[in-house]
Protein backbone atom coordinates (compact mmCIF):
# COMPACT_ATOMS: atom_id res chain seq x y z
CA UNK A 1 0.00 0.00 0.00
CA UNK A 2 2.78 2.34 1.08
CA UNK A 3 4.61 1.59 -2.16
CA UNK A 4 1.44 2.29 -4.17
CA UNK A 5 0.96 5.67 -2.47
CA UNK A 6 4.57 6.64 -3.02
CA UNK A 7 4.37 5.65 -6.70
CA UNK A 8 1.13 7.57 -7.14
CA UNK A 9 2.70 10.58 -5.44
CA UNK A 10 5.70 10.46 -7.73
CA UNK A 11 3.35 10.19 -10.69
CA UNK A 12 1.50 13.30 -9.49
CA UNK A 13 4.71 15.24 -9.05
CA UNK A 14 5.84 14.09 -12.50
CA UNK A 15 2.68 15.30 -14.22
CA UNK A 16 2.00 18.45 -12.23
CA UNK A 17 5.52 19.91 -12.22
CA UNK A 18 5.88 21.87 -15.45
CA UNK A 19 9.64 21.95 -15.12
CA UNK A 20 9.94 18.17 -15.33
CA UNK A 21 8.63 17.72 -18.84
CA UNK A 22 9.02 21.17 -20.28
CA UNK A 23 11.37 22.16 -23.10
CA UNK A 24 11.89 25.74 -24.25
CA UNK A 25 11.11 26.57 -27.81
CA UNK A 26 10.44 29.94 -29.36
CA UNK A 27 8.70 31.18 -32.46
CA UNK A 28 10.02 34.04 -34.58
CA UNK A 29 7.48 36.88 -34.37
CA UNK A 30 9.01 39.32 -36.83
CA UNK A 31 8.66 39.18 -40.61
CA UNK A 32 12.38 38.57 -40.99
CA UNK A 33 15.23 38.01 -38.59
CA UNK A 34 18.55 36.27 -38.22
CA UNK A 35 20.39 33.81 -36.05
CA UNK A 36 23.71 35.52 -35.39
CA UNK A 37 27.17 34.28 -34.56
CA UNK A 38 27.49 36.46 -31.44
CA UNK A 39 24.87 37.97 -29.16
CA UNK A 40 24.94 41.45 -30.72
CA UNK A 41 23.33 43.06 -33.72
CA UNK A 42 25.46 43.35 -36.86
CA UNK A 43 27.30 40.14 -35.90
CA UNK A 44 27.65 37.70 -38.84
CA UNK A 45 24.45 35.92 -39.80
CA UNK A 46 24.37 32.13 -39.39
CA UNK A 47 20.80 31.59 -40.62
CA UNK A 48 18.07 33.79 -42.05
CA UNK A 49 14.77 33.40 -40.23
CA UNK A 50 11.22 34.31 -41.05
CA UNK A 51 7.96 34.68 -39.15
CA UNK A 52 6.84 31.45 -37.54
CA UNK A 53 10.21 29.65 -37.66
CA UNK A 54 10.70 27.54 -34.54
CA UNK A 55 13.89 27.71 -32.51
CA UNK A 56 15.13 25.67 -29.61
CA UNK A 57 16.24 27.95 -26.80
CA UNK A 58 19.46 26.71 -25.21
CA UNK A 59 20.14 29.52 -22.75
CA UNK A 60 19.81 33.25 -22.47
CA UNK A 61 19.20 36.40 -20.50
CA UNK A 62 16.75 39.27 -20.73
CA UNK A 63 18.15 40.52 -24.04
CA UNK A 64 19.61 37.61 -25.99
CA UNK A 65 18.97 33.92 -26.38
CA UNK A 66 21.39 31.23 -27.47
CA UNK A 67 19.29 29.14 -29.76
CA UNK A 68 19.41 26.28 -32.26
CA UNK A 69 17.75 26.36 -35.66
CA UNK A 70 18.13 23.42 -38.03
CA UNK A 71 21.38 22.25 -36.43
CA UNK A 72 22.83 25.75 -36.40
CA UNK A 73 23.55 27.39 -33.08
CA UNK A 74 23.58 31.13 -32.66
CA UNK A 75 22.04 34.17 -30.97
CA UNK A 76 18.73 35.91 -31.43
CA UNK A 77 17.36 38.97 -29.62
CA UNK A 78 14.57 38.20 -27.17
CA UNK A 79 12.26 40.79 -28.76
CA UNK A 80 12.30 38.80 -32.02
CA UNK A 81 10.79 35.65 -30.55
CA UNK A 82 7.95 34.48 -28.41
CA UNK A 83 8.87 31.77 -25.97
CA UNK A 84 6.74 28.70 -25.77
CA UNK A 85 7.00 26.02 -23.09
CA UNK A 86 6.08 22.56 -24.26
CA UNK A 87 4.86 20.55 -21.33
CA UNK A 88 2.43 17.82 -20.33
CA UNK A 89 2.15 16.81 -23.94
CA UNK A 90 -0.93 14.84 -24.78
CA UNK A 91 -2.70 15.42 -21.48
CA UNK A 92 -5.14 17.98 -22.77
CA UNK A 93 -8.25 16.46 -24.23
CA UNK A 94 -7.94 16.59 -27.99
CA UNK A 95 -10.32 18.97 -29.71
CA UNK A 96 -11.38 20.66 -26.49
CA UNK A 97 -9.26 23.80 -26.82
CA UNK A 98 -10.57 27.10 -28.13
CA UNK A 99 -8.70 28.89 -30.91
CA UNK A 100 -5.40 30.14 -29.53
CA UNK A 101 -3.66 33.34 -30.63
CA UNK A 102 -1.36 31.25 -32.82
CA UNK A 103 -4.22 29.32 -34.37
CA UNK A 104 -6.03 32.53 -35.09
CA UNK A 105 -2.92 33.95 -36.71
CA UNK A 106 -2.35 30.81 -38.72
CA UNK A 107 -5.95 30.83 -39.81
CA UNK A 108 -5.29 34.32 -41.13
CA UNK A 109 -7.66 36.07 -38.72
CA UNK A 110 -7.23 39.38 -36.96
CA UNK A 111 -5.80 42.55 -38.50
CA UNK A 112 -3.99 41.01 -41.44
CA UNK A 113 -3.25 41.54 -45.15
CA UNK A 114 -6.86 40.71 -46.09
CA UNK A 115 -8.20 43.34 -43.70
CA UNK A 116 -5.66 45.81 -45.06
CA UNK A 117 -6.76 45.02 -48.64
CA UNK A 118 -10.38 45.71 -47.76
CA UNK A 119 -9.35 48.94 -46.05
CA UNK A 120 -7.41 49.91 -49.20
CA UNK A 121 -10.49 49.23 -51.32
CA UNK A 122 -12.53 51.54 -49.13
CA UNK A 123 -9.83 54.26 -49.33
CA UNK A 124 -8.54 54.38 -52.88
CA UNK A 125 -7.13 57.84 -52.08
CA UNK A 126 -4.53 56.34 -49.76
CA UNK A 127 -1.27 55.43 -51.45
CA UNK A 128 0.07 52.30 -49.77
CA UNK A 129 2.80 52.05 -52.43
CA UNK A 130 4.59 54.88 -50.63
CA UNK A 131 4.37 52.94 -47.38
CA UNK A 132 5.78 49.90 -49.20
CA UNK A 133 8.64 52.01 -50.55
CA UNK A 134 9.50 53.21 -47.02
CA UNK A 135 9.56 49.63 -45.79
CA UNK A 136 11.58 48.38 -48.74
CA UNK A 137 14.23 51.03 -48.26
CA UNK A 138 17.18 49.31 -46.62
CA UNK A 139 20.63 50.26 -45.49
CA UNK A 140 23.10 47.41 -45.40
CA UNK A 141 24.52 46.12 -42.13
CA UNK A 142 28.01 46.99 -43.39
CA UNK A 143 26.97 50.61 -43.98
CA UNK A 144 25.40 50.83 -40.54
CA UNK A 145 28.43 49.25 -38.91
CA UNK A 146 30.73 51.83 -40.56
CA UNK A 147 28.37 54.70 -39.68
CA UNK A 148 28.34 53.68 -36.01
CA UNK A 149 32.11 53.20 -35.87
CA UNK A 150 32.95 56.48 -37.58
CA UNK A 151 30.53 58.36 -35.31
CA UNK A 152 32.13 56.96 -32.15
CA UNK A 153 28.81 55.34 -31.24
CA UNK A 154 28.22 52.07 -29.41
CA UNK A 155 27.81 48.92 -31.47
CA UNK A 156 24.43 47.46 -30.50
CA UNK B 1 1.08 17.77 16.07
CA UNK B 2 1.95 20.10 13.18
CA UNK B 3 4.00 17.33 11.57
CA UNK B 4 1.02 15.01 11.90
CA UNK B 5 -1.30 17.45 10.13
CA UNK B 6 1.21 17.97 7.32
CA UNK B 7 1.61 14.21 6.95
CA UNK B 8 -2.18 13.72 6.87
CA UNK B 9 -2.59 16.45 4.23
CA UNK B 10 0.20 14.94 2.17
CA UNK B 11 -1.40 11.50 2.41
CA UNK B 12 -4.80 12.93 1.44
CA UNK B 13 -3.22 14.60 -1.59
CA UNK B 14 -1.38 11.46 -2.64
CA UNK B 15 -4.33 9.17 -2.14
CA UNK B 16 -6.57 11.49 -4.18
CA UNK B 17 -4.03 11.32 -6.97
CA UNK B 18 -3.90 7.56 -6.71
CA UNK B 19 -7.65 7.16 -7.14
CA UNK B 20 -7.99 9.43 -10.21
CA UNK B 21 -7.46 7.52 -13.42
CA UNK B 22 -5.58 8.93 -16.41
CA UNK B 23 -8.80 9.46 -18.35
CA UNK B 24 -10.07 11.78 -15.65
CA UNK B 25 -6.75 13.64 -15.49
CA UNK B 26 -6.89 14.08 -19.24
CA UNK B 27 -10.46 15.40 -19.03
CA UNK B 28 -9.61 17.85 -16.23
CA UNK B 29 -6.52 19.05 -18.01
CA UNK B 30 -8.58 19.59 -21.14
CA UNK B 31 -11.08 21.72 -19.23
CA UNK B 32 -8.34 23.71 -17.49
CA UNK B 33 -6.55 24.32 -20.79
CA UNK B 34 -9.77 25.35 -22.52
CA UNK B 35 -10.74 27.76 -19.74
CA UNK B 36 -7.25 29.24 -19.54
CA UNK B 37 -7.15 29.53 -23.33
CA UNK B 38 -10.49 31.32 -23.44
CA UNK B 39 -9.45 33.71 -20.67
CA UNK B 40 -6.12 34.41 -22.33
CA UNK B 41 -7.84 35.02 -25.65
CA UNK B 42 -10.37 37.40 -24.11
CA UNK B 43 -7.60 39.50 -22.60
CA UNK B 44 -5.04 39.25 -25.33
CA UNK B 45 -3.52 42.53 -26.46
CA UNK B 46 -3.09 43.52 -30.09
CA UNK B 47 -0.28 41.37 -31.45
CA UNK B 48 2.87 42.85 -32.98
CA UNK B 49 1.66 41.68 -36.38
CA UNK B 50 -1.71 43.39 -35.95
CA UNK B 51 0.03 46.52 -34.67
CA UNK B 52 2.10 46.48 -37.85
CA UNK B 53 -0.98 46.57 -40.10
CA UNK B 54 -2.52 49.40 -38.07
CA UNK B 55 0.80 51.26 -38.35
CA UNK B 56 0.92 50.86 -42.13
CA UNK B 57 -2.57 52.33 -42.47
CA UNK B 58 -1.67 55.19 -40.11
CA UNK B 59 1.42 55.87 -42.24
CA UNK B 60 -0.72 55.91 -45.40
CA UNK B 61 -3.07 58.41 -43.75
CA UNK B 62 -0.16 60.67 -42.74
CA UNK B 63 1.24 60.45 -46.28
CA UNK B 64 -2.09 61.66 -47.64
CA UNK B 65 -1.49 64.98 -45.84
CA UNK B 66 2.31 65.25 -45.92
CA UNK B 67 4.33 64.58 -49.09
CA UNK B 68 7.09 61.98 -48.83
CA UNK B 69 10.59 63.24 -49.64
CA UNK B 70 12.32 61.61 -52.58
CA UNK B 71 15.79 62.61 -51.34
CA UNK B 72 17.50 59.21 -51.08
CA UNK B 73 20.65 60.59 -49.49
CA UNK B 74 18.70 62.14 -46.62
CA UNK B 75 16.61 58.97 -46.31
CA UNK B 76 19.84 57.00 -45.86
CA UNK B 77 21.19 59.38 -43.25
CA UNK B 78 17.98 59.57 -41.21
CA UNK B 79 17.71 55.79 -41.32
CA UNK B 80 21.31 55.35 -40.13
CA UNK B 81 20.70 57.60 -37.12
CA UNK B 82 17.28 56.10 -36.39
CA UNK B 83 18.40 52.48 -36.78
CA UNK B 84 21.36 53.07 -34.47
CA UNK B 85 19.09 54.42 -31.73
CA UNK B 86 16.36 51.79 -32.26
CA UNK B 87 18.89 48.97 -31.88
CA UNK B 88 19.66 50.33 -28.40
CA UNK B 89 16.00 50.43 -27.39
CA UNK B 90 14.32 47.77 -25.28
CA UNK B 91 12.47 46.45 -28.32
CA UNK B 92 14.87 46.56 -31.26
CA UNK B 93 12.90 43.95 -33.21
CA UNK B 94 9.35 44.78 -34.21
CA UNK B 95 7.29 42.71 -36.65
CA UNK B 96 8.09 44.89 -39.66
CA UNK B 97 11.20 46.63 -38.28
CA UNK B 98 11.93 50.33 -37.87
CA UNK B 99 11.83 52.63 -40.90
CA UNK B 100 12.49 56.35 -40.93
CA UNK B 101 11.26 58.75 -43.58
CA UNK B 102 11.33 62.46 -44.30
CA UNK B 103 8.16 64.44 -45.02
CA UNK B 104 8.38 67.55 -47.17
CA UNK B 105 6.62 69.94 -44.84
CA UNK B 106 7.79 73.15 -43.23
CA UNK B 107 5.83 72.23 -40.13
CA UNK B 108 8.10 71.25 -37.25
CA UNK B 109 6.91 67.77 -36.42
CA UNK B 110 7.65 64.06 -36.06
CA UNK B 111 5.27 61.09 -35.91
CA UNK B 112 5.63 57.53 -34.68
CA UNK B 113 3.31 55.05 -36.36
CA UNK B 114 2.56 51.86 -34.43
CA UNK B 115 4.97 49.09 -35.35
CA UNK B 116 7.98 51.21 -36.27
CA UNK B 117 7.51 53.65 -39.15
CA UNK B 118 8.77 57.04 -37.95
CA UNK B 119 8.32 60.29 -39.86
CA UNK B 120 10.22 63.51 -39.41
CA UNK B 121 9.35 66.70 -41.30
CA UNK B 122 11.75 68.94 -43.21
CA UNK B 123 10.79 71.68 -40.73
CA UNK B 124 12.01 69.52 -37.86
CA UNK B 125 15.17 68.54 -39.71
CA UNK B 126 15.93 72.24 -40.21
CA UNK B 127 15.26 72.93 -36.52
CA UNK B 128 17.81 70.43 -35.19
CA UNK B 129 21.42 71.62 -35.19
CA UNK B 130 23.40 68.42 -34.80
CA UNK B 131 23.24 64.69 -35.42
CA UNK B 132 22.81 64.20 -31.67
CA UNK B 133 19.74 66.47 -31.65
CA UNK B 134 18.32 64.55 -34.63
CA UNK B 135 18.96 61.34 -32.69
CA UNK B 136 17.16 62.86 -29.68
CA UNK B 137 14.04 63.64 -31.74
CA UNK B 138 14.03 60.15 -33.27
CA UNK B 139 14.71 58.55 -29.86
CA UNK B 140 11.58 60.25 -28.49
CA UNK B 141 9.52 58.78 -31.36
CA UNK B 142 11.11 55.33 -30.96
CA UNK B 143 10.10 55.45 -27.29
CA UNK B 144 6.47 55.97 -28.36
CA UNK B 145 6.75 52.87 -30.61
CA UNK B 146 8.37 50.80 -27.84
CA UNK B 147 5.71 51.80 -25.31
CA UNK B 148 2.94 51.14 -27.85
CA UNK B 149 1.51 54.60 -27.21
CA UNK B 150 -0.07 54.68 -30.66
CA UNK B 151 -1.84 51.38 -30.15
CA UNK B 152 -3.02 52.46 -26.70
CA UNK B 153 -4.95 55.27 -28.42
CA UNK B 154 -7.35 52.65 -29.81
CA UNK B 155 -10.57 52.66 -27.85
CA UNK B 156 -10.77 49.64 -25.57
CA UNK B 157 -14.34 48.90 -26.67
CA UNK B 158 -13.19 48.57 -30.28
CA UNK B 159 -10.55 46.01 -29.45
CA UNK B 160 -12.90 44.09 -27.16
CA UNK B 161 -15.33 43.84 -30.07
CA UNK B 162 -12.52 42.79 -32.42
CA UNK B 163 -11.40 40.06 -30.03
CA UNK B 164 -14.95 38.77 -29.77
CA UNK B 165 -15.06 38.38 -33.55
CA UNK B 166 -11.51 37.09 -33.99
CA UNK B 167 -11.48 34.77 -31.01
CA UNK B 168 -14.85 33.11 -31.25
CA UNK B 169 -14.91 29.48 -32.26
CA UNK B 170 -16.52 30.73 -35.45
CA UNK B 171 -13.34 32.71 -36.09
CA UNK B 172 -11.92 29.64 -37.70
CA UNK B 173 -14.47 30.01 -40.45
CA UNK B 174 -16.02 33.46 -40.15
CA UNK B 175 -18.01 34.83 -43.03
CA UNK B 176 -18.34 38.10 -44.87
CA UNK B 177 -20.43 39.81 -42.18
CA UNK B 178 -17.86 39.19 -39.47
CA UNK B 179 -15.06 40.13 -41.84
CA UNK B 180 -16.78 43.39 -42.75
CA UNK B 181 -17.22 44.14 -39.03
CA UNK B 182 -13.53 43.49 -38.50
CA UNK B 183 -12.61 45.93 -41.29
CA UNK B 184 -14.91 48.53 -39.66
CA UNK B 185 -13.06 48.02 -36.37
CA UNK B 186 -9.70 48.26 -38.15
CA UNK B 187 -10.81 51.52 -39.76
CA UNK B 188 -11.98 52.90 -36.42
CA UNK B 189 -8.70 51.87 -34.81
CA UNK B 190 -6.67 53.66 -37.49
CA UNK B 191 -8.84 56.77 -36.99
CA UNK B 192 -8.23 56.65 -33.23
CA UNK B 193 -4.45 56.53 -33.70
CA UNK B 194 -4.32 59.22 -36.42
CA UNK B 195 -6.51 61.54 -34.37
CA UNK B 196 -4.23 61.11 -31.38
CA UNK B 197 -0.88 61.55 -33.08
CA UNK B 198 -1.87 64.38 -35.45
CA UNK B 199 -4.61 66.30 -33.65
CA UNK B 200 -4.92 65.61 -29.93
CA UNK B 201 -1.49 64.33 -29.00
CA UNK B 202 -0.63 61.66 -26.47
CA UNK B 203 -1.21 62.19 -22.77
CA UNK B 204 1.29 64.31 -20.85
CA UNK B 205 2.56 61.29 -18.95
CA UNK B 206 3.23 59.45 -22.22
CA UNK B 207 5.21 62.42 -23.55
CA UNK B 208 7.20 62.82 -20.36
CA UNK B 209 7.93 59.12 -20.32
CA UNK B 210 9.03 59.21 -23.98
CA UNK B 211 11.45 62.05 -23.17
CA UNK B 212 12.96 60.18 -20.23
CA UNK B 213 13.21 56.97 -22.25
CA UNK B 214 14.83 58.88 -25.11
CA UNK B 215 17.63 59.92 -22.72
CA UNK B 216 18.28 56.24 -21.97
CA UNK B 217 18.44 55.30 -25.67
CA UNK B 218 20.79 58.22 -26.35
CA UNK B 219 23.11 57.21 -23.52
CA UNK B 220 23.14 53.57 -24.64
CA UNK B 221 23.95 54.63 -28.22
CA UNK B 222 26.68 57.04 -27.03
CA UNK B 223 24.80 60.03 -28.39
CA UNK B 224 24.81 63.02 -26.04
CA UNK B 225 21.61 62.92 -23.93
CA UNK B 226 21.98 66.70 -23.38
CA UNK B 227 21.10 67.09 -27.05
CA UNK B 228 17.42 66.69 -26.14
CA UNK B 229 17.72 69.45 -23.54
CA UNK B 230 19.67 71.70 -25.94
CA UNK B 231 17.07 71.27 -28.64
CA UNK B 232 14.14 71.97 -26.33
CA UNK B 233 15.87 74.99 -24.78
CA UNK B 234 16.55 76.45 -28.20
CA UNK B 235 12.92 76.11 -29.24
CA UNK B 236 11.88 78.00 -26.09
CA UNK B 237 14.45 80.73 -26.70
CA UNK B 238 13.55 80.95 -30.38
CA UNK B 239 9.89 81.45 -29.51
CA UNK B 240 8.91 78.32 -31.48
CA UNK B 241 7.62 76.48 -28.46
CA UNK B 242 4.08 77.77 -28.70
CA UNK B 243 3.55 77.24 -32.42
CA UNK B 244 1.68 74.50 -34.28
CA UNK B 245 2.92 71.09 -35.33
CA UNK B 246 4.83 69.35 -32.58
CA UNK B 247 4.02 72.07 -30.06
CA UNK B 248 0.29 71.74 -30.62
CA UNK B 249 0.33 68.08 -29.56
CA UNK B 250 3.03 68.10 -26.87
CA UNK B 251 3.14 69.45 -23.32
CA UNK B 252 4.67 72.92 -22.79
CA UNK B 253 8.38 72.78 -23.64
CA UNK B 254 9.35 74.35 -20.31
CA UNK B 255 7.54 71.49 -18.55
CA UNK B 256 9.32 68.94 -20.71
CA UNK B 257 12.64 70.49 -19.73
CA UNK B 258 11.70 70.37 -16.08
CA UNK B 259 10.70 66.71 -16.50
CA UNK B 260 14.09 65.59 -17.80
CA UNK B 261 16.41 67.82 -15.79
CA UNK B 262 17.08 65.22 -13.08
CA UNK B 263 17.62 62.43 -15.58
CA UNK B 264 20.43 64.01 -17.52
CA UNK B 265 23.72 62.23 -16.84
CA UNK B 266 26.33 64.24 -14.93
CA UNK B 267 28.94 63.41 -17.54
CA UNK B 268 28.26 64.35 -21.11
CA UNK B 269 29.19 62.39 -24.20
CA UNK B 270 32.64 62.44 -25.78
CA UNK B 271 32.87 66.07 -27.01
CA UNK B 272 35.30 65.32 -29.81
CA UNK B 273 33.11 62.59 -31.24
CA UNK B 274 30.00 64.75 -30.82
CA UNK B 275 31.74 67.48 -32.85
CA UNK B 276 32.71 64.93 -35.48
CA UNK B 277 29.09 63.84 -35.73
CA UNK B 278 27.97 67.48 -35.92
CA UNK B 279 30.30 67.89 -38.91
CA UNK B 280 28.83 64.76 -40.50
CA UNK B 281 25.34 66.19 -39.93
CA UNK B 282 26.18 69.43 -41.72
CA UNK B 283 27.68 67.65 -44.71
CA UNK B 284 24.64 65.34 -44.99
CA UNK B 285 21.89 67.89 -44.38
CA UNK B 286 23.00 71.19 -45.83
Amino acid sequence: MKKKIVSAGLLCIFFFSPGVLSAETAKVITKENALREDCRFLSPVKARLKYGDQLEILSGDADWFNARYKNKKGCIHSSAVKEKKISLAGLAAPGSEPATEDEVALAGKGFNPQVEDSYKNRHADLDFRKVDSIEKYRISEEELFTFIRKGGLHQP
Amino acid sequence: MKRGIVLLLALAFLSSCATVDMGEIREHMGMITATAGAARKAMRPISDEEEYYVGRAVAARILSSYPLSTDQRLAAYINMVGQTVSLHSEKPCTYGGYHFALLESAEMNAFACPGGIVFITRGMLNAVNTEDELAAVLAHEIAHVNKRDGISAIKQSRWTEAVAIIGSTAAREYGSTEFSQLVDIFEGSVDDVVKTIIENGYGKSQEYSADKTALVYLSKSAYDPSALKNFLERTVEGGNASGGGLFKTHPATADRLENIKDDLPAEGADILMAQKRAGRFISEIR
